[in-house]
C-alpha cells in the first residue's frame, strides 16, 4: 500500500516536471521591453499618472491576450518629476542600460520634446503618446510618432461657440511652457480668424499659484471670453481666484485640467459652466470604448481620462505596427507606422512624413450639474452648452 | 492687443492683495528669524516645516472635516514638538558653528521631509476648499480665504512678539540671540533656550502651513518658495531683528503686488530680488536694521 502511494507521488511529480518542461520554454522567454519616463512627481503628476495607467492597462490587456510576437510584454517606467532634463537621461538608461526594444513617450510637450532627442539619437521609435506641439514634429524626426491632436487647437471649440454667439473680444493667459504657448499661439490665431480682438494675453511661469495680478488686469478690460493655456494645477488656481476677484466673463474655457474628474471633485460648484478640451471622452461614439471604459474601471477604479485612453491608444497603436512588421526593428516598425491608418479606443489615427497627427479630432465640453457634457462638435456633442456664464454673484 | 489701463481702483486691489499675502509672510519670515537670531543657524528645512504643517491641517479636514482655523490648536503645537525633536537631535550640532555646516544639515532636513511626504501622500496637489469668495467692499474684492488667513497672521506674530517681550521665556530667547555667552553668564540655560527656539520657528512656520493650505495648493515641495521668501524677509528687516521680519513681509508682499501689477508675470517673480539687491546695496544691515 505504502509502496504504491509512494510511486504514485513520483509519478505525478515525474509528470508536472515534464508538463513544465514543454511548456515552461515559453513562458521562461525573454518578455518584449517597452521603456518609457511619466510624470509621476512634479506639476504634470496628475495627468502623467493617468497616462502610466493606461500604458500599464494596455500591456495587461496584451499579454492577457497571448501577447506580441508570442512574447510577453514589459514596460519599465521610470519617474522623469516632470522635468524635461531628466527626461532625457531616463531614456538614454533605458536604452543603453536597461535595453529595452522600443520607448513610449512621456507626459507633456517639453518632457517628449526633450527626450525624444534621446530615442532618436539611438533610433529607437517613440510612440508620443502625450505631446501636441506642432514644433515637435517640424525637426526632421524619423522616429517620432504623434498620437493626439496638435496644442493649437486644444481651444478650437471655444472660438468656435464664441464666434457664432457673437463674441467679439478674448482674453488668453498660458503657462510659459511649450505646450501652453503653443495652445494660446494657436487659440489666438483662430480668434483673429473669426474676427475677435484679443485684448489681453500674458504667459505666467510654469509653478505658478497666485494669479491675483493677471486676473485683477483682465478683470479691467472686461473680455467675452477669457482663455487659458493650462494644466491642472494651475487651472485650478485660476477658476478659483476668478471667483475670488469677481471676474466674469461670458465664456472661460483652459486646455488641460478642465477634463479631469479631480476639477471637479476639487472645486465644487466653483468649476460649474467651466469649458474645457478633451482629446478624448468616454461617451465618444468610436469602437470598442465601452469595453475599455468598464475594464479600466475594474483594473483601477475609476474612469479613465483622455491621457489614459490616448497611453493606451498609443500603446495599441505600437504593438499593432509591431504585428504588421513582425519584427522589433525600428525600420520596419516606422514603416508601418507611417502607413497606419485605423481607429482606435481614442479616435482615428493617421500620421504625415513628418510622424505628424492629421486625422484625430478633439471635442469641447462643458461643466453642467456636476456633468461633462461634450458640447462640441456638433456631430460628437451630447448636449448644447449653457451659456452665457452667470456672474459669480449670481449663483 | 489693448494697453490695461491702471486705475485707482485696480491699484487699490492690489496693494490690498498684497499686504493680505505680506501677512503671511511676515509670520513665517519671522519663524525663520527667530532660529537664526539664537543659534546661528540658516534653517533650510522651514519650508518643510511649514509643508508639514499644511498637511496637518488638509488630513484633519479632509478625513474630519476640522475647521482649517481650528486645526491651528493641532499644527502648532505638534510641528513645536517635531521642531524641538530636531533640535535635540540634529540641529544642536551646528549652534554656532561654521553658516555652511547648519545649512547642509537643515538642507539634508528638507529633502528628507519633502521626500517622506512624497512618499506617504503623493505629489498630488490637495488643496483645503473652506472659505471660497470673496467680501466685496465697493470696488475691491477681499478674498475670504486670504482676508481670514491674514488676520490670524497677524494675530500669531503679534502674540509671538509678545511673547518675546512681555514673558521670562522670551526674554531669555532674546537675550541670547543678543549675546550668547552673556546669557549664558547671566544664568540662561542656552541649550533649553536652543530647542524652546527652533520648536517656536516650527510652529510658526506649521502654523503659516496651515493658512496656506486654505489659499494655495499643498504638496509636498510647497515650502521651498516660503524658504526663499523667508530669507528675503530676514534680511530685509534685518537678521535678528523680530518686528523687522513683520515689517519686512508685509513690505515683500507690497512690492511683489504692485510690482506684478505694472510689469508680467514672470518679471514679477525678479523683482522681489532686484528689490533686495538695493536694499543690501543702500542698507546693509536690512531695512530697520539689525543685529550684525
Amino acid at each position: 500500500m505504502r509502496r504504491a502511494f509512494v510511486l504514485g507521488l513520483a509519478g505525478m511529480w515525474i509528470s508536472l516536471l515534464v508538463l513544465y518542461l514543454a511548456v515552461g520554454p515559453t513562458w521562461g522567454q525573454e518578455p518584449i521591453k517597452i521603456g518609457a519616463s511619466i510624470s509621476l512627481t512634479g506639476t504634470y503628476a496628475k495627468p502623467g499618472k493617468y497616462t502610466q495607467e493606461g500604458y500599464l492597462f494596455c500591456e495587461k490587456e496584451i499579454n492577457d491576450k497571448g501577447g506580441l510576437l508570442g512574447r510577453k510584454v514589459r514596460f519599465i517606467i521610470y519617474d522623469d518629476k516632470s522635468d524635461p532634463l531628466t527626461a532625457i537621461k531616463l531614456y538614454e538608461k533605458l536604452i543603453t542600460g536597461d535595453k529595452v526594444e522600443q520607448v513610449m513617450g512621456p507626459y507633456s510637450s517639453p518632457v517628449t520634446n526633450a527626450a525624444s532627442t534621446a530615442s532618436e539619437k539611438y533610433k529607437k521609435v517613440m510612440m508620443a503618446s502625450l505631446a501636441s506641439t506642432t514644433s515637435i514634429w517640424e525637426r526632421g524626426f524619423k522616429y517620432l510618432f504623434m498620437t493626439i491632436s496638435p496644442a493649437e487647437v486644444y481651444l478650437e471649440g471655444l472660438v468656435e461657440l464664441a464666434a457664432e454667439r457673437g463674441l467679439k473680444t478674448i482674453a488668453v493667459i498660458n503657462e510659459d511652457t511649450l505646450f501652453a504657448k503653443a495652445a494660446a499661439k494657436g487659440t489666438i490665431e483662430l480668434a483673429k480668424k473669426k474676427g475677435m480682438q484679443v485684448v489681453f494675453h500674458e504667459a505666467y511661469p510654469k509653478g505658478t499659484t497666485d494669479f491675483s495680478a493677471l486676473l485683477i488686469k483682465i478683470k479691467s478690460l472686461n473680455p467675452d471670453v477669457i482663455a487659458a493655456g493650462s494644466y491642472f494645477d494651475d487651472a485650478v488656481a485660476t477658476t478659483r481666484q476668478m471667483k475670488e476677484l469677481d471676474v466674469n466673463p461670458r465664456m472661460y474655457g483652459v486646455t488641460v485640467g478642465g477634463d479631469l474628474p479631480e476639477f471637479y471633485q476639487i472645486q465644487g460648484k466653483t468649476a460649474e459652466y467651466v469649458y474645457g478640451s478633451s482629446q478624448w471622452e468616454k461617451t465618444l461614439p468610436y469602437p470598442g470604448i465601452k469595453e475599455f471604459v468598464a475594464a479600466y474601471e475594474k483594473m483601477w477604479n475609476h474612469e479613465p481620462s483622455y491621457h489614459s485612453a490616448a497611453g493606451y491608444g498609443a500603446c495599441q497603436l505600437l504593438a499593432e505596427a509591431i504585428k504588421r512588421a513582425n519584427s522589433l526593428d525600428s525600420e520596419k516598425i516606422r514603416e508601418q507606422l507611417l502607413k497606419l491608418k485605423i481607429p482606435t479606443v481614442f479616435g482615428d489615427y493617421q500620421v504625415d512624413e513628418r510622424g505628424f497627427q492629421i486625422a484625430h479630432k478633439m471635442v469641447l465640453l462643458q461643466w453642467l450639474d456636476g456633468k461633462k457634457v461634450t458640447v462640441w462638435p456638433l456631430h460628437l456633442a451630447e448636449g448644447k452648452p449653457l451659456y452665457p456664464t452667470p456672474p459669480w454673484k449670481q449663483r | 492687443m489693448m494697453q490695461v489701463q491702471i486705475t485707482g481702483t485696480m491699484l487699490l486691489q492690489l496693494v490690498v492683495s498684497g499686504l493680505l499675502a505680506g501677512g503671511l509672510y511676515a509670520l513665517v519670515a519671522l519663524g525663520l528669524s527667530l532660529v537664526f537670531g539664537v543659534m546661528r543657524v540658516i534653517n533650510l528645512a522651514h519650508g518643510a516645516l511649514l509643508m508639514l504643517g499644511a498637511y496637518t491641517t488638509y488630513w484633519l479636514f479632509a478625513l474630519f472635516g476640522l475647521n482649517p482655523f481650528l486645526s491651528l490648536l493641532v499644527s502648532v503645537p505638534m510641528l513645536f514638538v517635531v521642531g524641538a525633536i530636531l533640535q535635540k537631535l540634529f540641529v544642536h550640532r551646528v549652534v554656532e558653528a561654521p553658516e555652511l555646516s547648519s545649512l547642509l544639515l537643515t538642507f539634508g532636513i528638507s529633502i528628507f521631509i519633502a521626500n517622506v511626504a512624497m512618499l506617504a501622500w503623493s505629489s498630488d496637489y490637495r488643496s483645503v476648499e473652506f472659505l471660497t469668495g470673496s467680501f466685496i467692499l465697493g470696488q475691491i474684492a477681499f478674498s475670504k480665504p486670504r482676508l481670514i488667513s491674514f488676520s490670524v497672521a497677524l494675530g500669531l506674530t503679534g502674540l509671538a512678539l509678545l511673547f518675546l517681550h512681555r514673558t521670562k521665556i522670551g526674554k531669555a530667547i532674546r537675550a541670547t540671540s543678543q549675546h550668547r555667552d552673556v546669557a549664558q553668564i547671566c544664568g540662561i540655560n542656552v541649550r533649553r533656550i536652543d530647542m524652546i527656539t527652533f520648536g517656536l520657528g516650527a510652529g510658526l512656520a506649521g502654523a503659516g502651513g496651515s493658512l496656506v493650505s486654505i489659499m494655495f495648493a499643498v504638496y509636498p515641495e510647497m515650502g521651498l518658495i516660503y524658504v526663499f521668501k523667508s530669507f528675503l524677509v530676514v534680511v530685509l528687516g534685518g537678521a535678528g531683528n523680530y518686528p523687522g521680519a513683520f515689517f519686512g513681509g508685509l513690505l515683500l508682499g507690497l512690492v511683489e503686488g504692485l510690482a506684478s501689477l505694472f510689469l508680467t508675470a514672470q518679471l514679477s517673480e525678479v523683482i522681489a530680488y532686484i528689490f533686495l539687491v538695493i536694499v543690501l546695496l543702500v542698507r546693509p544691515a536690512g531695512l530697520l536694521g539689525g543685529r550684525t
